[in-house]
């Protein structure tokens, strides 16, 4: 339902020297420099799958959620949704989509919360029994009662995202796309949101599109991953092939009451990399989980050492992206990875 | 079109409810615009008073031009008041994608977003000098004098809105044109003086450059016989599509500009 062939987006910076001579030398002579923030870029999503699309700060992952939506035409390559070029066809593209950007809100600013879902209502044109039914649902899911009379700008982050959710949800569109919803959210609501797009998806076959830093958004949520670096894609492919390849490192950070005598342990050389610590008492070791357990490690380290305490750290996707982006880097691993996926 | 004109009910009714939970603002708005509104008018009769014409144009005549710009530009500041906001409330903080990925129209949405209580205090001060202004004109009043001025009126309006609108629309491209949309905005207090009194210059610069001339002389020019525009002020409501043409045409390339850049 969604195809993006060789998609491609430059933005035209004016480029200018510092302070207010290089401001007015750029008046009279513009340099321009040219920023690739997609380059190229190939994917396609069928309906009702959730794909977490994601990658480091600034890879072009927004860009491209803007290009799909409509509101930012591509210098060069094709998008279809729902066989709709959305940047020529915006507005009928926009009556089968949701949007979330989780730094801006959807929502009418001054007015309460239920009279935003009305005019989306007349927006929309969603018959009235849908949209009694759909708000009916909403609010127990979400649990939104409460907030329901208060004008936006008074709720919380919180508050005003269970709110967006819906907003995007209200129209029963096909796609829906949220960039970055769980931005800055405490984790009871993160699991509230969580569970609701994972709802709507099951039971009316949304398909979702998902950029988030969160590993957590993803593992429950999507079935497919897309990592996009730098504007490439690096992979594509199902989440647990993903894991199973990249996602086997481990680090144990472990607290030292001296660390000024560390070094590591004889029995553990090789097979456990020290990665570089700021703080005075920890110390912390990076090891694949599949050929050295964490216990041993562990007790390798007890045996020699006194630690005061330890915390082993998830598999982060920011590792798996920096990983892969550095296997690309050693050459040709790149190709083989696109063509395992 | 009837799809637009039920939205923007569901719309106003918003904005409404809104406004009547602050009556209090709602009421200074409209009271310091009518205050601000007499203050002008007190300073031209003052003026009457030590002479009686200006160039051949009496006090009420005056006053007439002056009521149909204070009501034409009512409709501006009712209704499409949001067009002052759209740099630094739309484009800069990226609330416009928000407009973009629904299936309206923006600049509808724009202009729907808001509903400007002080515009009815413009309103009720135009009509209460259009009515001061009119029955001491020489002129028979009946329907087709009647619907001939709402017709100017709303063609003044329209002109406003449309001078507003392609000015605004500079803003896709640079920080935030507000700046520029107020100077020429100024540029209307001029317009609500007879033409005449003017050099040459400044009477073609508001005809056919920024065409103020259109939001209160000229169509006011249409009821007073010895203008001597009574036949030119006839082409107002044509002046006021063309300009909404090209304002609409002009924010239709900004916004593709906006779609390129992104900013
Ligand atoms: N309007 C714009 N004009 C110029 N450059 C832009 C614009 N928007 C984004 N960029 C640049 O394009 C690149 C990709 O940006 P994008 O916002 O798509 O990243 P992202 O993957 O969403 O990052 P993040 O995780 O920080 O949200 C960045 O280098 C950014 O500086
Ligand atoms: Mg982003």
């Amino acid at each position: 339902m969604i195809t993006v062939e060789n998609l491609k987006k430059e933005y035209k910076l004016v480029k200018r020297d510092p302070g207010l001579k290089g401001a007015i030398k750029s008046l009279f002579n513009r340099k321009y420099e040219t920023k690739h923030a997609v380059k190229g870029i190939d994917f396609s999503i069928e309906q009702g799958e959730t794909v977490g699309y994601i990658g480091a700060n600034g890879a072009g992952k927004s860009t491209t959620i803007k290009m799909l939506t409509g509101i930012l035409t591509p210098t060069s390559g094709k998008v279809t949704v729902n066989g709709l070029v959305p940047y020529e066809n915006r507005q009928k593209n926009a009556v089968n989509i949701g949007v979330v950007f989780g730094q801006r809100t959807q929502l009418f600013w001054d007015i309460p919360v239920r009279e935003s879902y009305n005019l989306l209502k007349h927006i929309y044109e969603i018959p009235e029994h849908e949209y009694e039914e759909t708000i009916g649902m909403f609010t127990e899911v979400l649990n939104l009662e409460p907030l329901l009379g208060i004008p936006v700008r008074q709720l919380s982050l919180g508050q005003k995202m269970r709110c967006e959710l819906a907003a995007a949800f209200l129209h029963r569109p096909s796609v829906v796309y949220l960039d970055e919803p769980t931005i800055g959210l405490d984790i009871a609501v993160k699991v509230k949101i969580r569970k609701f797009i994972k709802e709507m998806n099951q039971r009316w076959g949304t398909t979702v599109l998902l950029t988030t830093h969160d590993m957590q958004d993803i593992e429950e949520i999507c079935d497919r991953i897309i990592i996009i670096d730098g504007g490439t894609i690096l992979y594509d492919g199902g989440l647990d092939e993903i894991k199973k390849q990249f996602g086997q490192k481990r680090v144990i950070h472990f607290e030292l009451a001296d660390k000024e005598k560390f070094v590591l342990p004889a029995s553990l050389d090789g097979q456990v990399e020290l990665l570089p610590n700021e703080e005075e008492t920890k110390v912390s070791l990076s090891f694949d989980h599949e050929t050295v357990k964490s216990s041993f490690v562990i007790s390798e380290m007890m045996s020699m050492y006194e630690i005061g305490d330890l915390n082993i750290a998830d598999p982060k996707i920011e590792t798996i992206v920096e990983e892969l982006y550095n296997k690309q880097e050693q050459g040709g691993k790149h190709e083989e990875i696109l063509a395992n996926s | 079109m009837r799809r637009y004109t039920r939205l923007y009910w569901e719309f106003a009714k918003s904005h409404m409810k809104v406004m009547m939970e602050y009556r209090i603002d709602f009421l200074i708005g409209v009271f310091s615009v009518m205050l601000e509104q007499f203050a002008s008018i007190f300073f031209v009769k003052v003026v009457f008073d030590h002479i009686e014409q200006i160039n051949g144009w009496s006090f009420y005549e005056i006053l007439f031009i002056y009521g149909i710009a204070a009501t034409g530009r009512s409709i501006h500041q009712i209704f499409f008041d949001n067009l002052w906001t759209l740099g630094w409330q739309y484009i800069r903080p990226g609330k416009l994608d928000r407009l973009l990925i629904r299936p309206v129209n923006p600049l509808f949405h724009v202009v729907a977003d808001r509903l400007h209580q002080d515009g009815f205090g413009q309103l009720i001060i135009g009509l209460i000098i259009l009515g001061t202004a009119i029955p001491q004109l020489d002129l028979v009043w009946g329907a087709a004098e009647i619907g001939m001025l709402v017709i100017m009126i709303i063609s003044s309006g329209l002109i406003f809105v449309a001078i507003n609108l392609f000015f605004a629309t500079f803003s896709f491209w640079m920080i935030d044109s507000l700046p520029i949309v107020w100077a020429v905005f100024n540029m209307s207090d001029f317009a609500r003086y007879p033409l005449t009194i003017y050099h040459k210059g400044i009477r073609m610069f508001l005809t056919w450059v920024v065409p103020y001339g259109f939001t209160a002389f000229y169509p006011a020019a249409y009821f007073i016989d010895k203008s001597g525009y009574k036949e030119f002020a006839l082409w107002t409501p044509v002046a006021a599509i063309v300009c909404c043409v090209i304002a609409y045409a002009f924010w239709n390339r900004g916004l593709k500009a906006f779609a390129s850049t992104g900013s």
